[in-house]
């Protein structure tokens, strides 16, 4: 099922411009692998889950796998063959704001080859170019 | 623990600009304060730095000019992309003082419970230790080849060299063998994905229906 907010403030909210720099959610921190967005803008819930499905499929329940965005942004669109104007359309889906930098998913409880190979194919699901990265230890 | 040489640069420049031209040149601005003594701007050359990080260093010997200082690497800012650092804080230390410092927490061994359906989960990779500057240890090793299907390994259990103190406390869980988790998912894609509620507005009555259409 894909993810969406169980309360909102607002049912719809503006389109907004996604600022490229991610200043926070940029480190590895649950697992020991993730899954780094090279690219900025917007991770619809259907994505999130199609890229949850991917790692988990291929980990067969081993290790563990998590999601490091949600789709809070709720998305309008207008129906087919309507006229501009009455108004902003019904919400149509719930996106993650994603930014340069961000770590989508994180991987633990696998070796790194296992991690590697589940990422590529969860890579292959993403709007943006994305890489692997490990996490680091404080100094 | 070994002491890793590295050459420094006084830096006179300040700001932004100054900064970012540095980085353009391989060299990574940073400041050395601590006992007191007025800070000193540097830069260190990113690649040499870079090693030592990936070495474990935590001590360090900064040689500028005729001149060296004995530092401890205290915090390394990284870029957006956490790859690169942009920025770093040196700490004066003599070899004689106690220093806090992180350091990486190794689990060796498969746990029993991992053989009873089990999977092994690190909640904390990295410990935080109070210790002798010359004593800092590389890593901390942790046999978890004991644990059982439910077993969590806590901070006051994990066995530290000596005149090594943990600065986390006692009751912070390192790691657990859990049981792994029943097929939430499939139960949760039978369920219809409903409409997020709205907060602060109720939902509409019969009653404010009728007065909707006495209004229209």
């Amino acid at each position: 099922m894909a993810m969406m907010p169980k309360r909102i403030k607002f049912r719809k909210s503006q389109k907004g411009r996604v600022r490229p720099r991610a200043s926070r959610g940029n480190t590895v921190a649950y697992g020991e692998f993730g899954l780094q967005s090279l690219g900025s803008g917007h991770l619809t819930a259907r994505q999130i889950e199609a890229g949850r499905v991917t790692a988990s499929h291929f980990l067969h329940r081993e290790g563990r796998v998590y999601i490091r965005v949600f789709p809070h942004k709720p998305v309008s669109r207008k129906p087919l063959e309507t006229r501009m104007g009455k108004g902003k359309g019904e919400t149509d889906h719930y996106a993650a704001i994603v930014h340069e930098g961000t770590v989508l998913y994180e991987i633990g409880g696998v070796p790194e080859d296992v991690a590697r190979r589940a990422l590529a194919l969860v890579a292959h699901k993403m709007p943006f170019r994305c890489r692997f990265v490990t996490r680091r230890h404080a100094v | 623990m070994e002491i890793v040489t590295i050459e420094a640069q006084p830096r006179a420049e300040r700001g932004t600009s100054a900064a970012r031209r540095l980085r353009k040149s391989g060299r990574v601005p940073g400041i050395i304060y601590g006992h007191g003594e007025t800070p000193e701007r540097v830069a260190v050359s990113a690649h040499d730095f870079a090693v030592a990080l990936e070495h474990g260093a935590h001590l360090l010997e900064l040689r500028m000019g005729g001149a060296s200082r004995r530092v401890l690497i205290k915090d390394v800012q990284y870029d957006h992309l956490n790859a690169r650092p942009v920025h770093v804080d040196f700490m004066r230390v003599n070899l004689d003082e106690r220093v806090t410092v992180s350091v990486p927490l190794e689990l060796r061994g498969t746990p029993v419970g991992i053989h009873e359906g089990g999977i092994l989960e690190q909640d904390m990779v990295d410990l935080e230790v109070s210790c002798l500057v010359t004593e800092i240890p590389e890593a901390i090793r942790v046999s978890v080849a004991e644990m059982k299907l439910g077993d969590l390994m806590h901070v006051r259990d994990v066995p530290l060299p000596p005149g090594v103190i943990a600065v986390s406390p006692g009751e912070a869980i390192v790691c657990s063998v859990r049981a792994r988790k029943a097929a939430e998912a499939e139960v949760q894609a039978a369920e219809e994905p409903q409409a997020p509620e709205v907060i602060g507005r109720r939902e509409k009555t019969e009653e404010d229906e009728e007065e909707d259409k006495k209004k229209s």
